[in-house]
């Protein structure tokens, strides 16, 4: 029996429901393994209701997962699927187990525990956006919850069975680098990995992996009950509790908790994180049907909440629509007559602590590639009027668009279709590029015009999803809102698609609604440090007008944001000045930092003339005519020079760092670029430092700015100069009259301080005295 | 909270950002720029150069250099070979072309090192003869200068400003000079891009927009959309093209249009107010149709003048009304062109159509101004005063003077000359004081600044070219730079417009 080393409960509960199993998981960490415990309450027949039973403990060894699981053993597949809860739960019927009593005595919360608790964060989706920023928060050190409809569905992959990608592997890959779960979990559930863009330069590399959806689900609900400080629990949240703001911080209101649906008891926190995905007043659309719900099989967000943030806080909110294809029974399709899509050979793994994917080379699957035809084009037009999600000017995101929008706009042209696997094990294929929302018998017509799906079988069929977002320009860089202290939202709620997108802004706004409730100072990441920054001043600062999806165009600094330098860019901020990364990927960082600047500069010490180097490498075409004295770093940016043939030409020197080899060679070719690039980047976060209080009346403030300019100001109230200076219609003028009065008004705190400051020392020195004074 | 001086550069910069949006709306998004100087530093600062005295009636013009390039300046455009001169001495010396060592002018030439000048940088200053020729001459060569560039709106004062050269009560008007200087500016660009050279920068810019577009998508879209093969072939021709031209255009002797100097006044009001019958007043000749229909005048009428010694390009404009007459709605729409490019505008009002209480007077007078003009300066002409009864129009006099929210009044009759001559005085005190600023009505700098960015352009399109075949990002990065520099020219172009145009020409759907 190993030993325990950290508790943590993870409690689940449903009430009202008749056969609900009341059940706890408790979840342990140490340092071999993450292993999770589990206990549970059968409400069932023949056991008390409501007394907590201590149960089982069920752990057991990855490696032992094929063999039949052993009491004891460690386990690493975090949720209990149907069999391991009927296994357990067998055995706990038949009184086999009562000597676990001892090691799982004081582990769940019930129903009554939880009400009067108080938690640091509330996180409310079980999501790409809430997983991230609950694991986030309980990294920061805020005793978090995590609510979801259903746990089952905690890490579900909703749409597309990939990740990464153009952009969105930048995403990955920062998320990642601050102690996120996607990028692991993509290297654990990956089936399929390539490097998108390998050709167009290391800058723009996408990295990619079809995913196995029930792998990933599994690795994400096991990180999650392994993290310490995290509490998840199944329920539907019928309100927030705000009330008056703390007058010392901006705002208007003050989130306290959230009331739970159809228990109507409070669970307060200092902060609550809103990552309702496409489920605040979500509505499925199918055809001409229309009903109420986020996911296919799942409800909708209670309407109280939507009500909550319009009527009570007052925001502005939007609607946005998307779609997801039909499920396509494997077996169905033929594949000879698409064009298969071979994986990298040799698979990279998104995150900077793994060195390979779980997913063995030869294992992966392949994609297929196939094409829509002339047939499809009349199906979709023929079925037009029986389409009503079409037909609404909700928009839609125009970078996943729907088949009908496809042809609708782009008539006459045969479009991509890719089939993806769903996963090893699954028997389903997923046609990336075929969303669709016509009538199911239709949509069957409809795929049956494609050849190699001729008489292809429809699992599920394809949807259309209507759901509200709050416009993001009510929210600060932090991801809170603005006018409501405590309130964070994050992904689809806030306008965007894509998991990495809503992963990126979920591991955002969790740190920072943990660092609000421990009291520590909000904290933002700049454009010019990472994609995820531009992520977020993109929405704070121009809001949306359809769904939001990361490009790698819509960042100035591309040359700098590589997906290969993630780790240098975050790593070390995040432990340092967020605190959401764990010591040991630090200490990792900071390793690669140093070896990474030790070979430059063993590079850089590498100092020849040209008809030494061409001795040193023959192969190399070194201009003659160039006398000059070149360096191994200015060597290493030929197009044909690796650092491979520098190091086995100087072995003492550089093969020590054979490991970096490709990054070395990246760094290198880029430096020159980044460079220059480096002057623009101090100056913007010079100006992004320098806040401008939130609560400032900008029509009353006493400086020379136009009635135009501070109408702009009250309107969108930007929370740095940098951000001021970037928004339509303020003029050069305005800016520098606001940096005036930021300057003078800084001067005056300080001044300010100093006072108080010196007023508590004479005040100490007065009492010093008087103290020394014979009495 | 960081040190002052560090953090101006970058809302300088910002400063700069706007003047160079020469059309329509301001800029949204100031950081697509990279990679093209200016940086925030004093210790590693671009040099600048710009033209510092007035214009008009001028002897002596002074071009000033500021920056660590200015020592180069001096040595290789006053033929300083071995020592620079003694420090704020001045010198009398023959001021050459470095490029070909021709002889431009004989002036004096001063040398500030730093920090003892006015920007508190090493500073050169070129005073020389005040003839226009020269003094593009004189730019133009310090422009071949390697290191320098033309200064930006408010740049010197910047500097002096980040040395700590400037006092308190100058910090705090310094929002108010940007504001002027970049108005200059802007209104400068806008009389250039109106025209001819116009319509080829803003053609550059929609090829090189596309161009960056269609990069782009190949980066972002190509792997997973049908972008077909041969758009980046179409992208190599274009900028191939683009390259060549851009590098013809700045070889060419001409240099595009050649502008008009001289403080632009323009006229503009209601129809039938009386506008042309000023303009054939101030220029003492019928250069202007007049006649009692409204609406008579419907193009621009332009004059040059000498008024008092200073050169002022005066125009006429069409009455504005709303019309159904094409014609006429054309030429109210040039008017109100004329009015955003003027350095001053006189506003000319029919007395008679004034209430005669003089709070209405002045609401009504408020009113009206907002529908003609937006920002530039301007003159209140109320014309037709004798059609007023002696009474009202001595209390409107009286009291309209100094009512605040309006600008001078001037009380006038075209028809018996009364308070013309008053009225002639004021507009020579305003003009006077616009001629006094280098930046009004002077053409050079605006080319001298085109330059520059085309420069930088042509040499970033090269970039594309160099690392086309080896790693597109980088190749992008170089497109990126075009659009931004030529984007200082004709208005800045956001990440959204060229997805927009990725959008409309891609059929991308994921």
């Amino acid at each position: 029996m190993p030993e325990v080393r950290e508790r943590r409960t993870v409690s689940s509960w449903q009430e009202g429901t008749s056969n609900s199993n009341n059940y706890s998981l408790q979840s342990r960490y140490t340092e071999e393994h993450l292993s999770v415990g589990i206990t549970w309450t059968l409400k069932a027949d023949g056991l008390q209701q409501h007394k907590t039973t201590p149960g089982v403990t069920l752990v057991r060894n990855r490696k032992l997962r094929s063999s039949s699981p052993k009491l004891g053993d460690w386990i690493n597949v975090g949720w209990p699927d149907d069999a391991i809860l009927r296994w357990c739960a067998s055995h706990m019927l038949r009184k086999k187990l009562p000597f676990l009593h001892s090691l799982l005595s004081p582990v769940s919360r019930h129903v009554g525990h939880l009400a009067g608790h108080q938690y640091d964060v509330i996180v409310v989706g079980g999501g790409h956006a809430g997983t991230e920023a609950a694991a986030a928060a309980a990294r920061v050190g805020a005793e978090t919850l995590l609510i979801t409809q259903k746990i089952h569905t905690i890490g579900a992959l909703s749409c597309n069975p990939s990740l990464g990608g153009v952009g969105k592997g930048q995403l990955v890959k920062e998320v990642d680098a601050l102690d996120g779960l996607c990028g692991r979990a993509g290297d654990w559930a990956g089936i399929h990995f390539s490097i998108l863009n390998r050709r167009k330069g290391p800058a723009v590399w996408g990295p990619r992996a079809q995913l196995d959806r029930q792998r990933y689900r599994d690795f994400i609900q096991s990180e999650l009950l392994s993290t310490p400080r995290l509490t998840v629990l199944e329920g539907s949240v019928e309100e927030l509790l705000v009330t008056e703001p703390n007058p010392e911080e901006p705002g208007h209101h003050r989130v306290t908790g959230i009331r739970l649906a159809n228990g109507s008891h409070a669970i307060s926190a200092r902060s609550v994180v809103l990552t309702t995905g496409t489920f605040l007043s979500g509505s499925l659309f199918v055809g001409q049907t229309t009903s109420p719900g986020g996911r296919i099989g799942d409800a909708p967000s209670s309407p109280g909440l939507s009500h909550t943030l319009r009527e009570r806080l007052g925001l502005r909110t939007g609607r946005l629509r998307t779609g997801t294809p039909p499920r396509i029974v494997k077996d169905s399709v033929d594949l000879s007559l698409a064009k298969l899509h071979l994986p990298d050979s040799h698979p990279t793994p998104f995150s900077f602590l793994n060195t390979h994917t779980h997913c063995k080379p030869e294992e992966q699957l392949p994609c297929y590639l196939t094409f829509t035809t002339p047939g499809v084009e009349r199906v979709v037009r023929e079925s037009l009027q029986l389409n009503c999600h079409i037909q609404q000017d909700t928009k839609g995101p125009r970078y996943c668009p729907s088949i009908e929008s496809r042809v609708l706009r782009f008539p006459g042209r045969s479009h991509q279709v890719w089939l993806e696997p769903e996963g090893v094990t699954s028997d389903l294929l997923y046609p990336q590029g075929l969303s669709m929302t016509m009538p199911p018998d239709i949509q069957l017509r409809l795929i049956r015009e494609i050849p190699p799906m001729r008489r292809a079988e429809i699992h599920t069929p394809g949807y259309g999803v209507q759901y509200d977002f709050v416009c993001p320009t009510q929210l600060s860089p932090a991801l809170q809102v603005k006018s409501t202290q405590g309130l964070f939202l994050a992904g689809q709620i806030n306008g965007t698609t894509g998991y990495e997108e809503a992963a990126a802004q979920g591991l955002w706004a969790g740190a920072n609604a943990a660092r609000w409730a421990l009291s520590m100072p909000t904290v933002t990441l700049s454009r010019t440090e990472s994609y995820i920054g531009v992520l977020i001043d993109d929405l704070v600062s121009r809001g949306v007008t359809e769904p939001y999806r990361m490009f790698t165009s819509r960042a100035e600094f591309r040359t700098s944001l590589r997906p290969d330098n993630a780790d240098l860019r975050l790593t070390p901020k995040g432990f340092e000045e967020v605190g959401c990364v764990s010591s040991v990927r630090y200490q990792e960082s900071l390793r690669v930092r140093n070896s990474l600047q030790d070979a430059l500069t063993a590079l850089q010490a590498l100092f020849l003339s040209t008809s030494s180097w061409k001795k040193k490498l023959p192969s190399v075409p070194i201009s003659e005519t160039k006398s000059t004295l070149l360096t191994g770093l200015d060597l290493l940016q030929y197009n044909d020079v690796t650092f491979e043939m520098l190091a086995s030409a100087f072995p003492e020197s550089l093969s020590s760092y054979m490991e970096f080899a490709q990054r070395l060679k990246i760094e290198a070719v880029y430096k020159p670029h980044c460079d220059l690039n480096k002057k623009e980047i101090e100056r913007i976060q010079r100006e992004e430092n320098m806040s401008l209080p939130q609560d400032i009346d900008y029509f009353s403030l006493p400086v020379s700015l136009s009635d135009e300019v501070r109408e702009i100001l009250d309107r969108v109230r930007p929370s740095t100069l940098g951000a001021a200076t970037r928004l339509e219609g303020i003029t050069p003028a305005a800016v520098v009259n606001l940096l005036n009065y930021v300057r003078v008004t800084e001067k005056k705190k300080e001044t300010h301080r100093n006072q108080r400051h010196q007023e508590a020392q004479r005040d100490e020195e007065l009492c010093a005295n008087s103290a020394s004074l014979p009495q | 909270m960081l040190p002052l001086r560090s953090v101006c550069g970058g809302i300088w910069r910002a400063a700069v950002h706007t003047v160079r949006t020469s059309r329509g709306a301001p800029p949204y998004r100031l950081l697509s720029s990279t990679c093209d100087g200016a940086p925030a530093a004093l210790a590693d600062a671009d040099t600048i150069f710009a033209l510092s005295s007035g214009h008009g009636r001028c002897g002596v013009a002074v071009v000033r250099v500021s920056g660590p390039a200015s020592a180069t300046a001096l040595r290789c455009m006053a033929g300083f070979t071995q020592r620079l001169p003694p420090p704020r001495t001045a010198l009398l010396r023959s001021i050459t072309d470095p490029r070909s060592t021709e002889v431009l002018d004989r002036g004096l030439v001063l040398w500030f090192p730093a920090p003892r000048s006015f920007s508190g940088e090493d500073s050169v200053e070129f005073h020389i003869h005040g003839g226009p020729a020269v003094i593009t001459a004189v730019l133009q060569a310090l422009g071949s200068v390697p290191g320098l560039r033309p200064a930006e709106a408010g740049e010197f004062t910047r500097r002096a400003f980040q040395a700590g050269k400037l006092g308190l009560t100058e910090v705090e008007g310094l929002g108010d000079l940007i504001h002027a200087e970049t108005e200059a500016q802007r209104r400068q660009a806008l009389r250039q891009m109106s025209g001819e050279l116009g319509r080829l920068y803003q053609d550059w810019s929609d090829r090189l927009k596309r161009c960056l577009a269609h990069v782009e998508a190949f980066i972002d879209f190509s792997e997973d959309e049908l972008i077909e093969d041969g758009v980046l072939n179409r992208v190599d021709v274009s900028v191939r093209d683009l390259q060549a031209e851009i590098e013809r255009h700045l070889k060419d002797e001409r240099r595009g249009e050649r502008l008009r100097g001289g403080v632009q006044v323009v006229i503009a009001g209601a129809t039938n107010a009386g506008k042309s019958s000023l303009l054939n007043k101030l220029c003492q000749r019928p250069a202007a149709i007049v006649s009692p229909i409204a609406g008579t005048t419907r193009d621009v009428v332009e004059t040059a003048l000498d008024l008092g010694g200073f050169p002022v390009l005066l125009s006429d404009t069409a009455g504005l009304r709303d019309s159904s007459d094409l014609v006429e709605r054309e030429g109210v729409r040039r008017a109100l062109e004329r009015v955003e490019q003027a350095d001053l505008t006189l506003v000319v009002v029919d007395s008679a159509h004034l209430p005669s209480e003089v709070d209405r007077a002045a609401a009504f007078l408020r009113e009206h101004l907002s529908s003609v003009i937006r920002i530039s300066r301007c003159l209140l002409v109320l014309n037709k005063a004798d059609l007023l009864p002696e009474k009202q129009r001595q209390k409107l006099d009286m009291e309209l003077r100094g009512v605040s929210g309006l600008p001078a009044v001037c009380l006038i009759s075209c028809q018996t000359n009364e308070g013309l001559k008053d009225f002639l005085t004021v507009l020579h005190s305003s003009v006077k004081t616009l001629c006094g600023d280098p930046l009004f009505g002077a053409p050079t700098l605006t080319q001298a600044r085109h330059r520059a960015h085309l420069q930088r352009c042509a040499a970033a399109l090269a970039q594309y070219q160099r690392y086309r075949d080896t790693d597109l990002a980088l190749a992008a990065e170089g497109v990126r730079v075009a659009v931004t520099s030529l984007g200082r020219i004709t208005g800045r172009v956001g990440a959204e417009e060229i997805l927009d145009i990725i959008f409309k020409d891609f059929c991308i759907g994921k």
